[in-house]
Parts: structure tokens; C-alpha cells; sequence
């Protein structure tokens, strides 16, 4: 007898075979049910669901072959064996009864021996067809659960990485991930100054593992630009917190760009990645820019240079960037794409405006069906007046009138930390606890900005502001303050704010004092700065910001006024 | 070849148990009618139909080990199937004398 019963259907148009073959069954242990012709058979395969089917070849109404197509026609990918009965002998026949889509015979007159043998391989068979389908619907199931999953978790990944400002019109993308998730990161922030940051990453591998340490990289870029606080500290941050959690062999190939739409100029940091353009709009050239450091999450905190490259920017100049996806893209004969047809590219091109576009197209006629291997990310940033691409976004949701309105404070930053620590942070943290003055923090921080450099600069390092004139001075200004700053010794800058409320909001006052020598502003102040020569200490900047604007002492001492009406922040 | 197979009848024998006598009268009864249509359908020349009845005569005798019945139902199907009935080697009444002792033989062993 056997473990799990059968059921087997015998359709056989001769009473006598039938008994024959029903008993045999039945001594097996298995049931039976019965049919005297083809179409009882395909009626009794639909009702009684039969696990094997005896099926003689020549019946009356529909014959064997006939029934067997039917059968199987509606068993789909279920396994219905059956055994075709027969005392044809020609081999002609025989194979004909296979090719009707049966799975084996058993010639009169029956061996019980044979047939059992027969019954028992195919209940084999069964099972393990059985058992397939029933594993193959389990790695379904469960992979379609895996990647509902991961559709959540994109977008929670996208929530965090996609928070930025790549839809400024300065800016084309395109992000190609090679599977759900990217190994590519491209984030893009404006600073409370107005200044942009951009950074491109990418990430060893590819997919989920690839694509997780972008959350906490982007966390860190958004956060920190938004505080105001500059590259250095920020590609430090990132750097370390990604040799933390990155496994050893694990890093991110990173380019992070500062620009300035005031200065019009660029500042890189380059580690890993190929070659970026800077395609000059006037004269059509190409510059390179190469990676001058090891990506992030590789080094240490005290091995980390965050030194950086500047590069002046005109209007409509634009920078290229890439991950390694586009030139290690194949062709279906397994070339790379390379640098040479990237750069003919450019040497082709008739309009900058459709470049963007030309590399695209470029490189997916070059890959064509073969399919892509890696993430590719490809980005366009084009210097434009700022006005284009508007104020910045200052997330005005917390409450307007609460907070410290009636306070002082003092902060003075004193040799080395002066030469290497940027304050603008902590002190926008503490103003931006007035709630009003939180959704100032743009022009604050610019305020800020322009009046320390000027305390630093031109007070304690007492380097000239006529030299910022023109593109070459502006690399002797920055080599002058290098020096300055070696040969510096004592000097201070020190930041006194004094906030109160009025009637109708607040005024802050701060006064920035420099340890330097001060400057002839007498008879200067009557005319605004307008003069030639001053703009280069931003003071037209300054004073389109706050009420009033005083220099006193030897010149040393600034003081600048700047009142807000709760009224005007609640329409 | 034998009139009964007797070393296979026994096997069917175990294997039928009580349910041999039933099978016995179920061929007899079956037979009987299909060798009155089958002698119909050769007198009418109609070869296939006397193909399909030899042909299902053939088996159900085969299985009830009858070999030397099942050899002549044998000899009846080849001619119907290249239509040469006029050529069947015995005279039909052969068949049905060798029935009749068929049918003795297996009533012997109830």
C-alpha cells in the first residue's frame, strides 16, 4: 500500500479491461474512477481532478490521441501524466501517442508488475513537479516582497537624497541607476549666502548596499549647508562619518563644488572621479579638471586634505560632471565608451545648449540593446546671475514673535582659531533662535560673511581690497593671504551682538571689531562707498541689507544696524 | 500460445479475488455481443467497423489470456485494416468455436 493515495482515472471503452486495470489500482492502494470514452475522460479529468490518467487509444465518440490533447491543453503547467493502453504494436503508432502529448504506454496484456512500477515513477514524478511549482511560487512570492520592500525604502532614500535644488534652472541631470537603488549620489543645496553647493558621489558597487551610504552623505551635506557652514567642514564630516560605517574596501568617489553666483567663481574638491570640463561659453575651450585627492571614507580624519581648486566662472561658462558609468559604458562588442569619443563630442558641438543632450544621446546609441553594467550620472551646471535662480528657500515654519528678543553677547576669535575656524555657523545658529531672524539667515549670514572677511582680511591680515579688480589679482590676493596668514601673530576679531525687541519687532545691532589698523573712512561714509575701491570690501552688499551702516575708531570698528517688523513677517 | 495462458489466469486470479467470477461473466456477455456484431459488419464488408470490434476483441482477450482467441481476432483486424476481408485465413466459424471453448474453459475455473 502506499503512503498518500491517488487518484487515477481509467477510461478504457472495454468493461473487462477496466475491471482488470481497476483492480490492479485498488491492490495499490489508490482510487479509482472510470470512463468509457474519450469524452467521459476530459469530462471526468475536470470533475475528479485525477493525478494519473489510463487512457486507451482506440474509443468510441473520441479517441485516446483526441482526449489526451484536450487534457492537456487545460492542465496548463500542472503535470497530468498519462499512460496511454494499448496492443498497437507498430512503432509508428507508439511514438504517435507520445506526440499526442502522452507521457508513456501499457500494452495488452496489462502486467501488473509494469504497471505498478509505471504508476509509482510518475507519482514520483508528480510530487516533484509539485514541489517545484510550489518553490517556484515561494521565490516569487517572496521576491515580490523583497522589492515592495525596497520600493518603500527608495522612498525613504529618495525623501532624504532628492531634498535639494536640482531642479534650478542653472542645473540638467540625468540619473541612470543600474537597479532599484543608486550607487550614484547627486545633491545640490543653496547656502544661506546664496552660494550653491553641489556634490556628486559614487559609491563602490552598485544597488542597495551602494545606494545606503548616501542617506547619512546626504544628510550631512543638506544639514550642514543649510547651517552655512563651508566644504571643508562639510567633505571633513562626510569623510569621517563614511570611514566609520563603510566596510574596508567601501568609499564614495566624491566632487564637491561651491559656487558662488556673486564671485562667479568656482571652488572644487576632487577625489576619485575621471576628469570634469569647464567648457568656456566665448571661446568654445575645454579645461580638465582632474581628481587631486583619495575619495571619501578612505582616510583618517588627520590624513584628510581638504584643500581645494578655485576657478574663476563667467556667465553662461558651465562645468560637466560624470560618474565613471559614462566613459566605462560598452558597446554591445564589449568596448569602453572612453574619453576620446567624450571629448569629440565637445570638439563637435555647434550649440552649447543642446551639449547636454548630444552626451546622452551620444552614449545611449553607443550602448544600444547590450544593457548597462553601472550606475551612470551625468550633470550640467551653468553659471548665471544669481537672479536667476531666485532667493533662497528659508523653511519659515516654526513660530514668528517667540524666542530671545532682549539679549547681548560677545564672541571673539583669537590666532589660530581665527585663521582656521569659520564662526558664521555657530553665530547664525544663536540669531536664528530669534524666529525672525530665521527666515533672515540668508542675508544675516552674507552680513556676517562680508563683515568678517573684512575684520580678517583687510583689518587683522591688512591685505589691500584693490587687488580683487580683476581675475589675475584675484589670484595674487589669494596668495598674498596665504602669506599673511603664516606670518600673522596675535590678532583678534571680535563680534558683539546686541539684540532688543521695539514695538514692532526687534533691532539687532552688531559691531565687529578688528585688532587691525583700521582705514581712512572719514568723508568715504558721506558717500555710501561708493567710491571705486570699496566695493571690494562689500560694502554696497552690506549696506543693501541693514538700516545703517557706521565705521568708527580708526576704522577698525563696524557697526551695522538691522530692524524687523513682526508685522511685515506675518504678511 | 495456449487456449488459457494458465500460468497468467492464475496471477488474475489473485488479483481479481472474488471479483474473478464477475470479471469472467462480463467478458463472456461482452463478447458474445461484439462477435454477433463483428460477423454482421464482416458479411457487410464494412472493414472498418470490423477492425474496431476485432481490434477491442483482441484486447479484452489478451487480457483474459485467452492467446489463441486473441491471434485470430488478431488475424481479422489486419485484413479489415488493409481492407481484404475475403482474405481472412480461417472461417469465422473457427472464431466461434474457439470461443465457445474459451468461454468452457474459463466457467471450468469458477
Amino acid at each position: 500500500m502506499v503512503d498518500v493515495p491517488l487518484n487515477i482515472l481509467i477510461a478504457d471503452d472495454n468493461k473487462s479491461d477496466r475491471l482488470i486495470l481497476a483492480a490492479i489500482v485498488k491492490k495499490m492502494g489508490h482510487k479509482v474512477c472510470v470512463a468509457e470514452d474519450g469524452v467521459q475522460a476530459v469530462a471526468q479529468y475536470h470533475s475528479e481532478k485525477p493525478d494519473i490518467i489510463l487512457l486507451d487509444v482506440m474509443m468510441p465518440n473520441m479517441n485516446g490521441q483526441e482526449a489526451a490533447l484536450k487534457i492537456k491543453s487545460s492542465a496548463g503547467e500542472d503535470m497530468v501524466p498519462i499512460i496511454f493502453l494499448t496492443s498497437l504494436q507498430d512503432a509508428t503508432d507508439l511514438a504517435k501517442c507520445l506526440d499526442s502529448g502522452g507521457d508513456d504506454f501499457l500494452t495488452k496484456p496489462y502486467n501488473k508488475i509494469i504497471l505498478q512500477a509505471k504508476i509509482n515513477a510518475f507519482s514520483r514524478m508528480s510530487k516533484m513537479h509539485y514541489t517545484l511549482q510550489q518553490q517556484r511560487d515561494l521565490i516569487s512570492d517572496h521576491n515580490e516582497h523583497m522589492v515592495h520592500e525596497q520600493e518603500v525604502a527608495k522612498a525613504v532614500y529618495d525623501n532624504v537624497t532628492h531634498a535639494g535644488c536640482l531642479n534650478l534652472p542653472n542645473i540638467k541631470h540625468m540619473l541612470s541607476p543600474f537597479s532599484v537603488f543608486n550607487g550614484d549620489v547627486l545633491l545640490a543645496a543653496r547656502k544661506p549666502s546664496g552660494s550653491m553647493h553641489i556634490l556628486l558621489g559614487d559609491f563602490t558597487g552598485h544597488g542597495l548596499p551602494a545606494a545606503i551610504g548616501a542617506m547619512p552623505l546626504a544628510e550631512i551635506f543638506y544639514g550642514m549647508t543649510a547651517k552655512g557652514f563651508l566644504m571643508d567642514d562639510i567633505l571633513r564630516e562626510i569623510n569621517s562619518k563614511l570611514k566609520k560605517i563603510l566596510p574596508i574596501g567601501y568609499f564614495c568617489c566624491v566632487c564637491m563644488v561651491n559656487l558662488s553666483f556673486r564671485k562667479q567663481q568656482i571652488e572644487v574638491w576632487m577625489g576619485g572621479l575621471p576628469d570634469f570640463y569647464l567648457l568656456r561659453h566665448d571661446t568654445g575651450q575645454v579645461e580638465k579638471l582632474a581628481s587631486t585627492h583619495l575619495p571619501l571614507g578612505v582616510l583618517s580624519s588627520q590624513g584628510f586634505d581638504s584643500k581645494t581648486q578655485r576657478f574663476s566662472l563667467r556667465r553662461n561658462d558651465r562645468l560637466f560632471m560624470w560618474s565613471d558609468g559614462i566613459i566605462e559604458s560598452r558597446n554591445d562588442q564589449g568596448d569602453l565608451f572612453g574619453e576620446t569619443r567624450l571629448m569629440d563630442i565637445f570638439n563637435g558641438n555647434q550649440d552649447q545648449d543642446h551639449l547636454f543632450d548630444d552626451i546622452v544621446n551620444t552614449v545611449n546609441g553607443f550602448t544600444g540593446e547590450s544593457g548597462k553594467d553601472d550606475d551612470t550620472t551625468l550633470l550640467e551646471v551653468k553659471m548665471v546671475p544669481e537672479a536667476d535662480v531666485g532667493e533662497v528657500d528659508i523653511d519659515m515654519s516654526r513660530g514668528m514673535i517667540t524666542g530671545p528678543t532682549d539679549w547681548n553677547m560677545r564672541y571673539t576669535l583669537r590666532g589660530d582659531t581665527l585663521k582656521t575656524f569659520n564662526p558664521l555657523p555657530v553665530m547664525l545658529g544663536i540669531l536664528s533662535d530669534v524666529p525672525a531672524l530665521h527666515g533672515l539667515s540668508g542675508q544675516l549670514y552674507t552680513l556676517m560673511a562680508e563683515l568678517f572677511s573684512n575684520a580678517f582680511e583687510h583689518g587683522v591680515l591688512g591685505l589691500s581690497s584693490d587687488l580683487k579688480k580683476d581675475a589675475k589679482g584675484f589670484a595674487e590676493y589669494y596668495a598674498q593671504r596665504e602669506l599673511a596668514m603664516k606670518s600673522m601673530g596675535d590678532g583678534q576679531v571680535m563680534f558683539e551682538f546686541d539684540h532688543q525687541p521695539t514695538k514692532a519687532g526687534g533691532l539687532l545691532t552688531l559691531t565687529v571689531t578688528d585688532s587691525g589698523d583700521g582705514f581712512d573712512y572719514v568723508g568715504k561714509q558721506a558717500n555710501q562707498f561708493s567710491e571705486a575701491g570699496y566695493s571690494g570690501r562689500g560694502i554696497p552688499l552690506i549696506v543693501s541689507i541693514c538700516d545703517s551702516l557706521e565705521y568708527l575708531g580708526q576704522g577698525n570698528i563696524v557697526k551695522v544696524t538691522l530692524s524687523w517688523s513682526a508685522k511685515g513677517l506675518e504678511e | 500460445m495456449a487456449r488459457l495462458n494458465m500460468s497468467q489466469i492464475d496471477e488474475l486470479k489473485d488479483l481479481m479475488e472474488e471479483a474473478f467470477a464477475d470479471l469472467v461473466e462480463t467478458y463472456i456477455s461482452d463478447c458474445e455481443e461484439k462477435i454477433t456484431r463483428l460477423r454482421d459488419a464482416i458479411e457487410a464488408s464494412d472493414a472498418p467497423l470490423s477492425a474496431e470490434i476485432s481490434h477491442s476483441l483482441k484486447g479484452s482477450s489478451a487480457n483474459i489470456c485467452a492467446e489463441d482467441l486473441s491471434e485470430l481476432f488478431k488475424a481479422i483486424e489486419d485484413q479489415a485494416r488493409q481492407d481484404t476481408l475475403s482474405q481472412i485465413p480461417q472461417p469465422f466459424s473457427d472464431v466461434q468455436d474457439e470461443y465457445q471453448r474459451v468461454k468452457g474453459a474459463l466457467q471450468n475455473l469458477l
